[in-house]
């Protein structure tokens, strides 16, 4: 298993797109930052619930500003790209049947491409972090956060840096974890076609569906269980200081949807004939 | 994977009677359409070189491909080396493949590819018998370059190389010489006759009929599923060995040769005759042309397996 996961991990490691992907992830966060620097928002109503605001008082904030904005799109999309990679392109290539024929399981096969999947979504998630972290720290400091100055706020108002850098990690944490639905997502629909492709976009189309969807309140308490509709739970770390239930809730809801998407996607390998 | 040197001590000279690879009853069908496989029975034992022939659609690639696990049958057994065939099971360590096309991680290189094949099973690298599979891969420095580069012969042979990694018992080939120019053709089957020679067992399958006649001891002919012969080359071309002959005097020659016992028959072809044969060897038709003042001009053996492969599949059915 240990000599499975190593190869893969091997393969990933030694692909030009991962790099790309990967190099986006801390990319994006670096122009945020000269772009805030350059530029830096006035104080105004939302005071200190801005984040990109606060984010110029104080570095430390900075990763939960630009987790605000890529956590919405380029951190799903680049996930849904790696999950939709898991099976599908060693189908794509050809490779998937010589991969087979193996005294290697298929469920171990899955089990490795999966873990790798979700390595890449966390790996995604916690370089945006710390790039936000170094480049804001480099560029207004770490400081405790005394929102009092702030007029109006509701909620703790004030958080020391050892305090902030643990909500950032749990922060960072809850993020990674909320995209567990559509990674399984992704990874199901990767065991099911040729096309990594496909089954990237069909998970990022669950993201989307899921989002837009969230958004008709006559859908009523079915929002509920939409797999985004916790994704913004977060927040609560930085604005009252607390896991708030929400947060409860969004964990609980990925380990519904774990369950039901990777089950149906290895019960549909494990018993699939593989014509690619 | 390691079944290693260690093992090769222990597997014995080919001797009678184990049945490396079973089928019984094996039946495929797609959806709710047309059967792929229709109970096929047929068995290789060990040392054997088996040919699988047959028109495209036959079957022979949806064979090969329930043996190894890709496929899932919807009827009948399957053994290999005694044991029933799991997907990915621990009987794959003595079998090597190569199913149509080969393919690779397009990315890396061709030894990567070979390396990471390997290590994925958690066998030391020094198992792996690299030096075969190099020398059958041919591909000198063009190993270290991306598979995206190589020519489809290259990644032929890289992928008979990967089948080799593992010192395999059974081999099992689908169209082995496939996109290969006929040096390297020639190269492949010398190759499998030494792998026949040291012992490895061959169920390969092609549409190259001249191919299965030089590599082969038996074949097995399946048309739309079915299995329509199954016996040594031998047996199988022996009812249909002829020969064809140019002479100056087709009448004197067709009456000399009718008169000699173990020709079949002679009849009109063309410019000259065409003799079936039952025993007799083209040298003493020859011979008893010569002597008759007969002047020969051409001799050549017929096409015997495409023979035996038409007549046994009927004028109709070749496609």
């Amino acid at each position: 298993m240990i000599a499975l996961l190593r190869t893969e991990v091997i393969k990933q490691a030694r692909r030009p797109r991962t790099w790309v992907a990967l190099g986006l992830m801390a990319a994006i966060p670096l122009i945020v930052t000269f772009a805030l620097w350059a530029n830096p928002p006035q104080l105004d109503r939302e005071g200190g619930r801005d984040l990109f605001y606060l984010a110029t008082r104080d570095g430390l904030l900075l990763p939960a500003a630009v987790l605000e904005v890529m956590s919405r799109f380029l951190l799903i999309a680049v996930a849904a790209l790696f999950a939709g990679d898991a099976i599908a392109a060693e189908a794509s290539w050809g490779n998937l049947r010589s991969l087979l024929v193996r005294p290697i399981r298929r469920g171990r096969l899955l089990g490795v491409k999966l873990t790798i999947a979700a390595a890449l979504g966390a790996l995604a998630t916690v370089i945006i972090v710390l790039t936000a972290l170094i480049a804001g720290g480099i560029a207004w400091g770490w400081h405790p956060l005394d929102v009092r100055q702030f007029a109006p706020f509701v909620g703790i108002p004030y958080q020391s840096v050892g305090t902030l850098l643990g909500h950032l990690g749990i922060a960072t944490g809850y993020i990674a974890w909320s995209l567990a639905s559509i990674i399984a997502f992704g990874f199901m629909i990767s065991t099911m076609t040729d096309s990594p492709a496909g089954a990237a976009s069909a998970a990022f189309g669950l993201y989307v569906t899921s989002a837009i969807l969230d958004n008709i309140s006559a859908i009523g308490v079915v929002r509920n269980v939409f797999p985004t509709h916790y994704i913004d739970a977060w927040h609560s770390m930085f604005t009252d200081g607390v896991v708030s239930s929400d947060m409860w809730r969004g964990a609980a809801l990925q380990v519904g949807y774990i369950i039901v998407f990777c089950g149906i996607g290895w019960w549909y390998f494990r018993r699939k004939d593989v014509m690619s | 994977m390691a079944t290693g040197t260690v093992a090769r001590a222990d597997v014995g000279p080919p001797g009678v009677g184990e049945t490396v690879m079973a089928v019984r009853g094996l039946s495929k069908r797609f959806g709710k359409g047309v059967l792929a496989v229709d109970d096929l029975t047929v068995s290789v034992q060990r040392g054997e070189v088996c040919g699988l022939l047959g028109p495209n659609g036959a079957g022979k690639t949806t064979t090969l491909r329930m043996l190894l696990g890709l496929v899932m049958p919807t009827a009948g057994e399957m053994e290999l080396f005694g044991e029933r065939v799991v997907p990915s099971g621990d009987v794959f360590r003595r079998v090597g493949a190569l199913v149509e096309q080969a393919a690779f991680v397009p990315y890396l290189s061709g030894l990567m590819n070979l390396r990471l094949y390997w290590e994925a099973g958690g066998d030391p690298i020094d198992d792996a018998d690299f030096d075969t599979a190099l020398g059958v891969a041919g591909l000198g420095d063009a190993i270290h370059r991306k598979v995206k580069t190589y020519s489809q012969g290259m990644r032929q042979r890289l992928g008979l190389a990967r089948a080799l990694l593992n010192r395999p018992d059974f081999l099992v080939l689908d169209e082995p010489t496939n996109g290969l120019d006929p040096q390297e053709m020639r190269a492949v089957r010398q190759l499998l006759r030494r792998v026949a020679d040291h012992g490895t067992t061959v169920l390969l399958s092609s549409h190259l009929l001249s191919e299965v006649e030089q590599i082969c001891t038996h074949a097995a002919v399946m048309d739309r599923g079915r299995l329509v012969a199954y016996g040594t080359v031998a047996d199988l071309t022996q009812s249909a060995v002829s020969s064809y002959l140019e002479v100056d005097d087709p009448a004197r020659a067709t009456e000399v040769l009718r008169a000699l016992p173990g020709v079949v028959e002679v009849v009109p072809d063309g410019a000259g005759l065409s003799v079936r044969l039952s025993g007799a060897e083209r040298w003493q038709l020859v011979d008893a042309l010569v002597r008759a003042g007969v002047k020969v001009g051409t001799v050549t053996a017929r096409h015997q397996l495409e023979d035996a492969f038409l007549g046994l599949l009927g004028e109709e059915t070749v496609r």
